[in-house]
């Protein structure tokens, strides 16, 4: 382990209260400035990661064993409060959901500068001027008007510029992005991402970034998780996944995804008696 | 089947849908005056389009291009200002409810959330076998519920889901079951034509493409016609026959997905393909 790590999970495990694991032993680091993808198919566990680094796991789900390192900080050793500010200072979400991850009965303004202003400190006017400098950042035109605006008065794509602009705003070392495109149409995701990608190399922030799109990680991310129930199946370089995948699950997701440029590759779904042989796997693992 | 590919002009199959000029706009009560009518937007502005018989035409376009509210005319969820369309040569663009009563076990839907368009209280068994019980089905009119439920059952065995599944709610399902059950739901009263509204959108990529194959091999066996609205050009071009593309209420391409993606005529067009991630590495893909 490297102290420079913006984030390193060691052998993180999380469960139901019942019991029933949702991540086994997940083991990753995210250096300064890089872009890891999260990918898998849904219930993989991708999303819970995240959660779990953030602190915010649904109740019924508790970290029960391995260790979170924020920037060198061991978060279990911090009591809630602690471990709350901790966060708070050093971590930003982009959620998935653009229309539900909005206060519909505050305007934007505040919504973007509270943190600011609470968490790290910043004067209102500080705050205020950062908030219009990213808006203008991510191309929203007019952000005075964007500012005093509720967010129903707002499509869709502009509000997912908005709380990119949010999460960007205090210059955070870590983003989890959770899906942050799904919900959008392709050219719209296009302009996401590309955004996505200037903040991140101007403002130096690794990224955890969540998605089942295969397309979405060849382009964005330089690291790769592949997850499957809960399990790292493969940890890779973007370029080694892409060129040399070495776990037949990666292959599979990579068939999976559809491509217009190459219509003679019919793409088929990750075949049952290979998810049948990981589920038999990891089974056995369980029992040891 | 050989099909001409030099020449484009034949069309073999005779058209399910003709549609003719086809105009709809919403009022914008954004900016209504007072006292006066609220001002128009144009969603569809002049439309003409056929959807062949047995085959599946793709309808693409970014968001607010018009391809939903096109999907909704077709199927009559709404009424267009002007224009015809054409259902087998029958005009069913100004009927009443009373009139399109008959026609509407022809014409079902696919939803894009299959949470939200699957009653949460029912069991799956009875979610399939509603429009079964709206429906004189065959010769025998108002069939039993112990029919209808094994009927739902034979549709539900269609879309690869076993009978158990019946029994189950929809919130015990993933996310590609649940689009197995609206598929069967659409198939149940054997159609000639479906209306697929951003079905595979919500899903990861394995349960797309048992979605897709599902659909496609659907749309053979049972002589469908499908309208497929979709965003990605990526998943058009494996499963759709024919394609139109659609900007601000415009047609800008329509033809045989093997035309348009050879030879795109229209700046939008290539600005969609190239707005999509293909999953291989490519460095100046940003710029």
């Amino acid at each position: 382990m490297t102290m420079s790590s913006t984030l390193n999970i060691q052998n993180l495990t999380v469960s139901l209260r019942s019991g029933l694991p949702l991540l086994g032993q997940v083991n990753l680091t995210l250096e300064p400035g890089e872009v890891r993808a999260l990918v898998g198919e849904s219930g993989a566990g991708k999303s819970m990661i995240g959660k779990a680094v953030l602190g915010t796991l649904p109740p019924a789900a508790r970290v029960s064993g391995g260790q979170i390192f924020l920037r060198g900080q061991a978060l279990d050793r911090l009591n809630a409060a602690q471990r709350r500010h901790c966060v708070a200072q050093s971590a930003a979400l982009i959620p998935q959901d653009p229309l539900t991850a909005l206060n519909p009965v505050r305007r934007i303004a505040p919504q973007i500068t509270d943190p600011l202003t609470r968490i790290h400190g910043w004067s209102t006017e500080r705050a205020q001027a950062r908030a219009l400098d990213l808006l203008e950042r991510v191309e929203i035109r007019d952000p005075a008007r964007v500012m005093r605006s509720y967010p129903h008065e707002l499509s869709g794509g502009m509000r997912q510029r908005i709380l990119i602009a949010a999460a960007f705003a205090p210059s955070p070392p870590l983003i989890v992005a959770d899906e942050p495109t799904t919900a959008l149409d392709v050219t719209v995701q296009k302009q996401i991402l590309k955004l996505i990608r200037e903040l991140q190399k101007e403002v130096g922030t690794a990224v955890l970034f969540v998605t089942h799109d295969m397309g979405v990680v060849a382009k964005i991310s330089q690291k790769v998780s592949v997850l499957f129930q809960g399990r790292v199946m493969e940890d890779a370089t973007t370029e080694a996944i892409f060129t040399n995948p070495t776990h037949p699950y990666t292959r599979a997701l990579i068939a999976a995804t559809p491509s217009y440029a190459d219509p003679s590759r019919s793409f088929s779904p990750v075949p049952a008696e290979l998810i049948a042989q990981m589920k038999s796997e990891i089974a056995k693992e369980e029992v040891w | 089947m050989a099909v001409p590919l030099t020449c484009p002009q034949t069309d073999p199959a005779p058209a399910l849908f003709s549609v003719r000029g086809l105009r709809l706009s919403f009022p914008d009560s954004a900016h209504k005056p007072l006292f006066a009518p609220a001002p128009r937007i144009e969603v569809l502005k002049g439309l003409d389009l056929d959807l062949p018989k047995g085959q599946i035409t793709g309808i693409v376009g970014e968001s607010g291009s018009g391809k939903s509210t096109l999907g909704r005319v077709l199927v009559r969820l709404m009424r267009p200002d002007a224009g015809q369309v054409l259902l087998n040569g029958q005009d069913i663009s100004t009927l009443n409810e009373a009139a399109l009563r008959p026609l509407r076990r022809n014409l079902q839907m696919i939803f894009q959330d299959p949470m939200s368009s699957l009653n949460p209280r029912h069991k799956v068994w009875r979610i399939v076998a509603a429009p079964l019980a709206r429906y004189e089905c065959g010769s025998a009119p108002q069939i039993g519920l112990a029919e209808r439920r094994d009927q739902a059952l034979r549709a539900l065995e269609r879309v690869g889901l076993d009978p158990g599944f019946g029994e189950r709610y929809p919130h015990e399902l993933s996310g590609g079951q649940r689009q197995r059950v609206g598929i069967a739901r659409a198939i149940a009263l054997e159609p000639e034509f479906i209306l697929a509204d951003e079905i595979v959108s919500g899903l990861d990529v394995s349960s797309q493409a048992q979605v897709l194959s599902l659909l496609k091999s659907l749309a053979q066996e049972m002589n469908l016609t499908i309208a497929f609205i979709s965003h990605d050009l990526s998943v058009i071009r494996h499963l759709c026959d024919n394609v139109i593309v659609l900007n601000r209420g415009e047609i800008l391409e329509n033809g045989s997905v093997e035309q348009v993606f050879s030879a795109p005529q229209s700046d939008i067009t290539r600005l969609l393909l190239d707005a999509i991630p293909l999953p291989e590495l490519d460095d100046k893909w940003f710029d």
